[in-house]
């Protein structure tokens, strides 16, 4: 889910190709997102789960996998290790 | 001193979602105005408003989608003025064509949403937060944001500088346009004036001031009525208007026609009242523009008034006009306020009214002031009632625009080739 909503978030509102998204080691700067469309792509996760994602300045230094990895971990980290519906949590 | 021309404008507005229609339907007669949408009407019945013929996402590419609409109509109105002027994007003298914008309320919508967003959220038993804000939302409603856009999207560099004086927002946005062509510090700048506040808070407000027409008893459309006896205050509109300014050199090196030629700015503060008008410097924002453009009170042959229906408003703006152009037996100074059509759009009024009047100059067709049934003997001008007239000359233009605050701004325009 969580890779779902980065990636059509990337795809139909940033313009990205969807053929990106099939290699395995995309790296997130391949993307051509600057500071503020990270920031943006970053609230389609932080509204759904409620709280702020530490220093998106790291993320353009890592894979797009490790990326999904370490928000996945922060949610996780802030959710006594589970992990929300985060479609559930949109619709209401 | 450089001569001044308007080479491209363009609208969307309560009458269409192009300058052609706009103005085309103004001298139809044709009165935009309705009632409010269930969100605001719950809450004020009687409220009514003048939305924009379209929805300016609509028209623009998806990557704009996030602005303020405000911004959007910006976008909108600019692309059209643009490419009626044939200006190229990108062009080689970028620092040398500048962004003049006018708007009263930068970001209303932005804000609103903000608002109801925060308020859902508090509402939602814990299962939002009230804290997550989108990220962009202080570049979207920050005032300058139309400017931004416009900058950006089409590559000028050179001043992009924003303009909040309520009602004459745009109408200053021009006149210092014009002065930086005029006086050499650019060769080019795009204005425009854009508004969109037709939400719920911002109605509230507007509402509480008590200015806000009052549902006529057969039309609700007909309702706005500048001059009127039965006038009872304004309609808010929303929308964008747009021209080129450009000098004649650099238009003629571009072998590019004039549609008229910006010629008088006259700006004055009232120093007296934050709503209530005065007459004298009225008078005084006239005269400067006449004086600028070395005209006379006779030169001119129409002018598209303030005329915002107010009470003291417009009485205090007949006065004015009687003292710069004389009684009504003595002149033949024709006088509309299409606020009556297309309700008031404050920031962006003034470009919107200015650009009507050139539409009105160069077809020798005057819009009129559709509703002036009654006309009020205090307001005891020429305020072509009800019906445009048409086959007139018109060899130039006024335009009055006096804002909140005491800012009075009147420009004169006139044809080109003279």
């Amino acid at each position: 889910m969580l890779e779902e909503i980065i990636k059509n978030y990337l795809i139909n509102t940033k313009g990205k190709d969807a053929a990106l998204f099939d290699d395995p080691d995309l790296q997130v700067s391949a993307l051509g997102l600057d500071s503020l469309d990270m920031v943006e792509m970053l609230f389609e996760i932080e509204d759904r789960c409620g709280f702020q994602l530490p220093d998106p300045t790291r993320y353009p230094k890592m894979g797009f996998a490790e990326m999904l990895a370490d928000i996945e971990a922060a949610i996780r980290a802030h959710n006594n290790g589970e992990m929300p519906d985060l479609s559930l949590e949109a619709e209401q | 001193m450089a001569q001044v021309l308007i080479t491209g404008m363009g609208a969307i507005s309560p009458l269409g979602a192009d300058l052609p229609t706009s103005f085309a339907r103004a001298l139809e007669g044709h009165c935009a105005i309705g009632t409010a949408p269930a969100n605001i009407s719950k809450w004020l019945p009687d409220i009514l408003l003048a939305p924009a013929a379209s929805e300016p996402a609509a028209l623009l590419d998806n990557k704009h989608a996030g602005l303020d609409r405000a911004s959007q109509f910006a976008l909108v109105a600019a692309g059209e003025a643009l490419q009626q002027a044939n200006f190229p994007a990108q062009p080689e003298n970028s620092r040398r064509v500048g962004v003049f914008v006018g708007i009263g309320f930068g970001g209303a919508h932005t804000l609103d949403g903000l608002y109801d967003r925060f308020q859902a959220a508090v509402n939602s038993n814990g299962k939002r937060n009230p804290a997550m804000v989108h990220p962009l939302s202080v570049p979207r409603m920050m005032a300058n944001a139309a400017a931004a856009a416009i900058s950006m999207s089409h590559g000028f560099k050179g001043p992009s500088n924003t303009y909040s004086i309520a009602c004459a927002s745009s109408a200053t946005a021009i006149g210092e346009a014009f002065r930086a062509i005029r006086d050499g510090y650019l060769d080019a700048a795009v204005v425009v004036g854009c508004e969109a506040m037709l939400t719920p808070g911002s109605i509230l407000a507007w509402n509480a001031l008590r200015v806000m027409a009052k549902p006529h008893a057969t039309d609700p459309a007909r309702s706005c009525r500048p001059f009127s006896q039965d006038r009872s205050g304004f309609v808010l509109g929303e929308g964008a208007a747009a021209m080129v300014l450009e000098s004649a050199a650099h238009a003629g090196r571009r072998q590019q026609a004039g549609l008229g030629e910006v010629c008088g700015y006259g700006c004055s503060s009232d120093a007296a009242h934050l709503t209530a008008p005065s007459s004298a410097e009225q008078v005084y924002a006239m005269q400067q523009a006449l004086a600028d453009a070395g005209l006379q009170a006779s030169d001119i042959q129409y002018l598209n008034a303030h005329g915002t229906a107010t009470p003291s408003g417009d009485v205090v703006e007949t006065e004015s006009i009687r003292t710069v152009f004389g009684a009504r037996e003595n002149s033949t100074l024709a006088i509309s306020s299409t606020k009556s059509m297309h309700g008031h759009l404050i920031g962006a009024s003034g470009i919107l009214e200015f650009a009507l009047a050139v539409m009105a100059m160069n077809s020798g067709s005057l819009p009129p002031t559709a509703t002036l049934e009654t006309p009020d003997p205090q307001c005891d001008l020429d305020f072509i009632p009800l019906h445009a007239r048409h086959g007139c000359t018109v060899n130039a233009i006024m335009s009055n625009s006096f804002a909140f605050g005491g800012s009075n701004v009147s420009l004169v325009a006139r044809r080109y080739p003279s």
